[in-house]
């Protein structure tokens, strides 16, 4: 009976916690969103030049039309990994594929937390929150110390390694993955791979190719799960 | 006053500054308000200490790739808007093509800083502004009822109580009873870093010379393979830790000498 009342009582609060995130979330979002906004229109005042309208919805259009469905598609992908405050700040904060999902992936696993739990959303908040400081501390550095080090982060010698950080990023997650579950991985490899040898478009286009890719995965992952040959992952 | 002086003038600095600044105590109050939740529901202090500890190594390299784009940004349109595109919302693969774009849509030949003026720079700002808003509006609109109806679905499976592990345990280690939501999570993950590596052997297949991302990526992926079988004894188990970080280093710099050597 305690042991019940001590698990009612924790999730009574983490939803009370969760609440609170919700607002939150979403005045900080909006109030960012506006003040992103207002840069255009303030900076455009101070020179007495204002955005041009007909261009940015020529504009607006070529890019929403590509960008608007892969940020559908990113927020119904991650949003379940992140849980509500690591979605609020992953989408606030951005960088999403090449840091603030790996970052929150990695975090899970040395936590040990599982999907759907007050601990999961926990890490993962703390994890992008964390992740989210340093780069915003990292950058605002840089940006001051642009003049000394912009010949040091554009010397040609040093070039191939802040043109691969990415390649770097999922070639050490793809083996800790793939070795992690193997039989989710190996089918999808060979076709995704099959794919971008013979059809050149879907390489360039990697925010499009995750989508059948994570279906293929997860489509193998669920139906090995439900034959009971998938094992604990 | 030439077009890179007004689009680095000190008042945009500030602007800039105070977006930024509010971001940043936002992230501050989170991750204060989680780490107490996370005390209050009883988690481990070790584990949620490990938690920060580890993000913020884990988030060095790929934030000075960062800073990189930010630099590559700022020859066109001065630095603090691209300090502010990729500490707000901004993704590095992102806003070079969509700066490029808007600028071909007000007539230019493209993101070229002897063709931009002020006027171009704020019309070209508010369309990589506006364009990459799609996720956090969603979050907005649908966060909330899209988490509840995922929860409804898989609550049955999922068992919070038990979940929080002591500090030491082993960070793969196998749970009974993976759920849906576990195992789409990680197949997701999974089908994320195979449409990245493809890429780059498609790359490669199509032309040969463009073999350092998958030889970033191999090298990155051999060493993780070593860390992985280091830290299975019991005097490398802190290995574990900084595995992903080491990893991308020692295949970053693979890529320099790879790199120097052609």
């Amino acid at each position: 009976m305690r042991e019940e009342e001590k698990h009612m009582d924790k999730h009574e609060y983490f939803s009370s916690y969760n609440r609170q995130l919700h607002l939150l979330g979403k005045i900080m979002l909006c109030v960012s969103f506006a003040a992103m906004i207002a840069f255009s229109f303030v900076a455009g005042a101070i020179y007495d030049v204002a955005p041009d309208l007909g261009g940015f919805l020529s504009g607006l259009l070529q890019v929403g039309i590509i960008y608007y469905p892969v940020a559908l598609v990113e927020f119904l992908v991650y949003a379940p990994m992140l849980g509500v405050g690591g979605s609020y700040l992953a989408f606030l904060t951005g960088n999403l594929t090449n840091l603030k999902i790996p970052c929150a992936m990695n975090a899970r696993e040395i936590a040990g937390a599982k999907t759907g739990t007050p601990e999961n959303e926990i890490i993962s908040t703390i994890s992008v929150a964390t992740s989210a400081i340093i780069t915003t501390a990292i950058l605002s550095v840089g940006v001051m110390l642009m003049t000394p080090l912009q010949p040091l982060l554009s010397s040609e010698v040093l070039k191939p390694a802040f043109e691969n950080v990415v390649p770097a990023l999922f070639g050490a997650f793809g083996l800790k993955y793939y070795l992690k579950s193997p039989k989710i991985a190996l089918a999808p490899f060979v076709v995704m791979t099959l794919l971008c040898i013979f059809v050149p478009a879907v390489q360039s286009n990697t925010s499009i190719a995750i989508i059948p890719a994570g279906l293929m995965c997860i489509g193998i992952g669920v139906l090995l799960d439900k034959m009971g040959k998938l094992g604990d992952i | 006053m030439n077009y890179l002086s007004q689009v680095n003038a000190s008042s945009l600095y500030l602007m800039v500054g105070c977006i930024i600044g509010f971001v940043l105590l936002m992230c501050l109050f989170f991750l204060v308000r989680s780490y107490k939740a996370g005390i209050a529901i009883g988690m481990d202090k070790k584990i949620l200490q490990k938690t920060i500890r580890n993000s913020a190594v884990f988030t060095i390299l790929p934030s000075v790739g960062i800073l990189v784009g930010v630099i590559a940004l700022s020859g066109a349109l001065g630095a603090p808007l691209s300090w502010m595109r990729l500490s707000v919302v901004g993704a590095l693969q992102y806003e070079l093509n969509v700066a490029d774009i808007a600028a071909k849509a007000i007539g230019l030949s493209g993101l070229n800083v002897s063709e931009m003026s002020v006027g171009a720079f704020t019309t070209v700002s508010l369309v990589m502004t506006v364009g990459i808003l799609g996720g956090g509006i969603c979050c907005i609109f649908f966060l909330g009822r899209y988490l509840r109806k995922l929860g409804g679905k898989k609550k049955s499976a999922d068992t919070p109580a038990a979940d929080t592990p002591a500090a030491d345990t082993p960070a793969a280690a196998p749970k009974k009873g993976s759920n849906i939501g576990n195992i789409a999570m990680v197949a997701m993950f999974i089908g994320l870093c195979t449409a990245y590596i493809s890429s780059y052997i498609g790359a490669f297949a199509n032309d040969a010379s463009n073999f350092l991302p998958l030889l970033t990526a191999a090298v990155a992926a051999l060493v993780m393979f070593i860390f992985t079988l280091l830290s299975k004894k019991p005097r490398f188990k802190w290995v574990e830790n900084f595995d992903v970080a080491l990893s991308m280093l020692i295949a970053m710099a693979a890529a320099v000498i790879a790199g120097g050597a052609i």
